[in-house]
């Protein structure tokens, strides 16, 4: 307690909490971001009977211009959820950060037993992105949380910059969710019960194609990319992975622009 | 008892390295009604013995319900618990909202382990006049916590504090191989029995001076569900006492509604 | 022993007149009554180990674990009054958590141990706070790996001017040892001990020579050699029970890969079984020798 005459009458620090002296300064600048600079963009998710595959181009553009080729998008959190984020990478490295103090955090606590699991991972994150929308900061970022629930079942959930979320057995971000949601989506007629039906294989193959469509049409994609696994096993992450058997091969009957022939 | 120069506050140690108001917030432990705690691989039991002002008035409340898997049982200064477990309880919802999963026990327990030392450390405060019995149920299992005036806390497979403690902690030692395994009755059993040892010679327990809680782990379709947290008070606990604690009167037909003394 | 009880030993901060602050001599002794931890530092890693004393068989047994992580690089087990233990690892933990966000790598152990001493020495300057009654042994491995930058996404060009030289001899990292006392003073150590048996602890901790360039002691001998010391300062708590908690950190390409973690349950096992045996050994020798001699305890 301090009993002197400069703090009498003042409130405790330990139930208001200390003084905000950033009233005391006139002049602090604005610093509330509402345009991402260096951006990633799709990341595609799948669900398969015994856990989800996730995968991502390792492209950061800067504009137009792509400005990073070796950029790893699939963050992984022990033991087995893996994050993948679209949109702005310096909020994808902010909650990058974010999540390995948590993971410190976790350690702390003296036994292997207690582990926040993808479900655990999805529900803080869309919290601290709502969180940040509301105060008209957002953390420009579209992100897929995969890995598996409480009950040890597939989890895939998607979490925006607006602070919505999505849960479905097959998600996609940015242009993903216009042109590979559809093809993703011909796996699962059935919805969540077609899930026990998709092998492992079967979903791998569906996003690579899925890959392959995106780096056709999407012009702000790239042909390396990673693609990461997760069962209750763990999490098998491939990083460069290059794209196969892609067919250019209408590229020379191009003349021009849309109906030029010469 | 003590009464020397170094008793004033927490902040000085005496010449042999002790704090002696901590060790006198211990004594006011000592001077409430006796608790009990014991676990097994899948069930913590808490048990308490009431007292009443005067022979008009309420008993004292002994077992306070945090959450849906944790629960204090307190000996001493009532009111003191009142501020721990209500900061428990905040502390378990803010985690209930933040990632959607209940607590862990083990972090709860530290953090009001940790609120009591500052206490010890710092001038104006005085210890907290109280101890806790903390049980809990998390992804590990049930789990029991002794907190005691000083910050100390440690995990016990079986517990008990108060006045005339030493009787029930006696009949818990000699019997404390056959908690693990015990049933959820026979854990109950024991933990009446124990609380039993530490009355006074001419007390019984009764339906109105006995509370007992009881939380655990059990299982649904394959997956574990939690036993949500159950307090036992009133007429609630007849049956409880009927099954398991002999009375003296055991051919009494109305057996259940004992006259109390104090 | 001298002067106690002249009236400056009332309150901390307080100066005596030959210069002394009691109240921190008095945590001391609360140090003195404590568990027994040690910590060995060799060149392939560090062992921190104590002694956990069973006040009560209603303890559950393996839980309650005395040493305790900081960050993922470092362990830090303390000796005295376990709340003030508790309290301090929490602050190194902040001081930790802090280095992170604003260096964006983790805290060099020296400079944890910097900001661990000064907190101590600052519960000694105020007379509304009383000394820590702990002494912590700080043990941790700084990474030889090039640290890259938390959350980096990629590693730069591989060629041209931004790219990396393969020739780079930079000895990076390494182990680190200290201990803090209540007074806030912390010195390097290669073998520390503190707590109840820390006289026979450090009698045994110098015979191992562990300051020498060419003391060779593996990672799994220190462990060994921890367990069988820890033994041997049981010796003078001997009428009470005890647990032995164990934890290491080692290079990057040993057993724990950097990280803290604690001692696999068969290694301890097996170290438990060494030190026991060894134990008996010394006793039969003793028993031996001494014809009339006076016991050395």
């Amino acid at each position: 307690m301090n009993h002197y005459p400069q703090a009498w009458g003042r409130p405790r620090d330990d139930v208001y909490g200390p003084y905000d002296n950033s009233y005391f300064q006139a002049s602090a600048p604005q610093t509330h971001t509402q345009s991402p600079a260096v951006t990633g963009t799709s990341v595609l998710g799948v669900k398969f009977k015994d856990g989800v595959v996730i995968a991502a181009d390792n492209l950061a553009s800067y504009g137009s211009l792509a400005r990073f080729t070796d950029v790893k998008r699939l963050r992984t959190f022990p033991p087995n959820t893996v994050i993948g984020f679209g949109g702005d990478v310096s909020d994808m490295q902010y909650l990058d950060r974010l999540l390995q103090s948590l993971d410190i955090r976790e350690n702390y606590l003296s036994s292997y037993g207690h582990v926040l699991n993808a479900k655990n991972l999805h529900t803080y994150l869309s919290k601290v992105l709502y969180k940040r929308r509301s105060d008209f900061n957002p953390l420009w970022n579209m992100l897929l949380v995969a890995g598996l629930d409480d009950d040890d079942k597939p989890f895939l959930a998607s979490a925006d910059l607006l602070g919505t979320t999505f849960s479905s057995p097959t998600l996609a971000t940015g242009f993903g969710a216009h042109l590979a949601q559809p093809l993703l989506r011909k796996l699962m007629p059935h919805d969540e019960d077609s899930v026990k039906d998709v092998t492992k294989e079967m979903a791998v193959e569906a996003i690579k194609a899925c890959m392959k469509v995106l780096f056709y049409r999407d012009a702000r994609s790239l042909d390396k990319y990673s693609i990461a696994v997760v069962t209750k096993d763990g999490v098998e992450l491939k990083e460069d992975q290059k794209l196969e058997d892609q067919s250019w091969a209408f590229a020379d009957q191009i003349r021009g622009y849309g109906t030029q022939v010469n | 008892m003590f009464r020397n120069n170094y008793d004033n506050d927490s902040v000085t140690f005496s010449p042999q390295g002790r704090i002696f108001q901590v060790e006198y917030a211990q004594e006011a432990v000592k001077q409430g009604s006796v608790v009990v705690g014991v676990v097994s691989k899948k069930h913590v039991v808490l048990t308490a013995v009431k007292r009443n002002a005067e022979e008009l008035s309420s008993y004292q409340k002994k077992i306070v319900g945090v959450d849906d898997h944790l629960g204090v049982a307190l000996a001493g200064l009532a009111s003191d618990a009142r501020v721990l477990s209500n900061f428990m309880k905040q502390q378990s919802l803010s985690s209930k909202m933040t990632y959607g999963r209940p607590i862990p026990v083990e972090r709860i327990v530290n953090m009001i382990g940790d609120r009591a030392q500052s206490n010890t450390q710092h001038y104006g405060k005085r210890p907290y006049g109280v101890g806790l019995l903390v049980a809990g149920v998390d992804d590990l299992g049930p789990h029991l916590f002794e907190f005691s005036p000083s910050g100390l806390t440690q995990e016990m497979l079986a517990c008990a504090i108060g006045a005339r403690s030493q009787m029930a902690r006696t009949y818990l030692e000699r019997h404390l191989e056959e908690f693990a395994d015990s049933s959820r009755d026979e854990l109950i059993k024991h933990a009446l029995l124990a609380l039993k040892e530490s009355l006074a010679q001419d007390k019984e327990l009764t339906v109105d001076n006995t509370s007992l809680a009881i939380i655990g782990v059990g299982e649904k379709n394959g997956r574990k569900k939690l036993e949500n947290f159950k307090l036992y008070d009133g007429q609630d606990i007849a049956p409880l006492l009927e099954a398991n604690v002999e009375s003296t009167l055991a051919d009494d037909a109305d057996g259940e509604a004992m006259e109390t003394d104090l | 022993m001298t002067s106690i009880g002249t009236g400056y030993d009332l309150s901390n901060s307080v100066f005596s007149p030959d210069g002394r602050n009691f109240q921190v001599e008095y945590a001391v002794k609360a140090v003195e009554n404590g568990g027994t931890s040690i910590g060995i530092r060799t060149k392939h890693g560090v062992v921190l180990a104590c002694e956990k004393i069973i006040s009560s068989k209603l303890l559950k047994p393996g839980a309650n674990l005395r040493i305790s992580t900081v960050d993922r690089h470092a362990g830090v087990v303390t000796s005295g009054l376990l709340p003030d233990g508790r309290h301090l690892i929490s602050r190194a933990r902040d001081e930790a958590s802090s280095w992170r966000q604003t260096y964006k790598g983790p805290i060099p152990v020296h400079a944890l141990a910097s900001r661990m001493g000064g907190y101590v020495q600052a519960y000694t300057l105020y007379s509304s706070v009383r000394p820590f009654g702990v002494t912590a042994i700080l043990g941790g491995w700084d990474s030889e790996a090039e640290l890259g930058v938390d959350g980096q996404v990629g590693f730069g060009p591989s060629v041209g001017a931004g790219g990396k030289l393969e020739d780079e001899v930079v000895k990076r990292g390494g182990p680190g040892l200290y201990m803090i006392e209540p007074s806030g003073l912390y010195w390097g150590y290669y073998g520390a001990a503190t707590g109840k048996g820390r006289q026979a602890a450090k009698a045994e901790l110098e015979k191992l020579d562990l300051a020498s360039p060419t003391c060779s002691l593996s990672l799994k001998d220190a462990v060994m050699e921890a367990a069988r010391i820890i033994y041997v300062a049981h010796e003078d708590s001997k009428d009470k029970e005890f647990e032995l908690e164990m934890t290491w950190i080692s290079t990057l390409d040993g057993p724990t890969k950097g990280q803290h973690q604690q001692v696999p349950q068969e290694l301890l096992e097996e170290a438990e079984k060494a030190a026991k045996k060894s134990l008996e050994g010394d006793d039969d020798e003793e028993e031996e020798e001494e014809e009339g001699d006076a016991m050395q305890e």
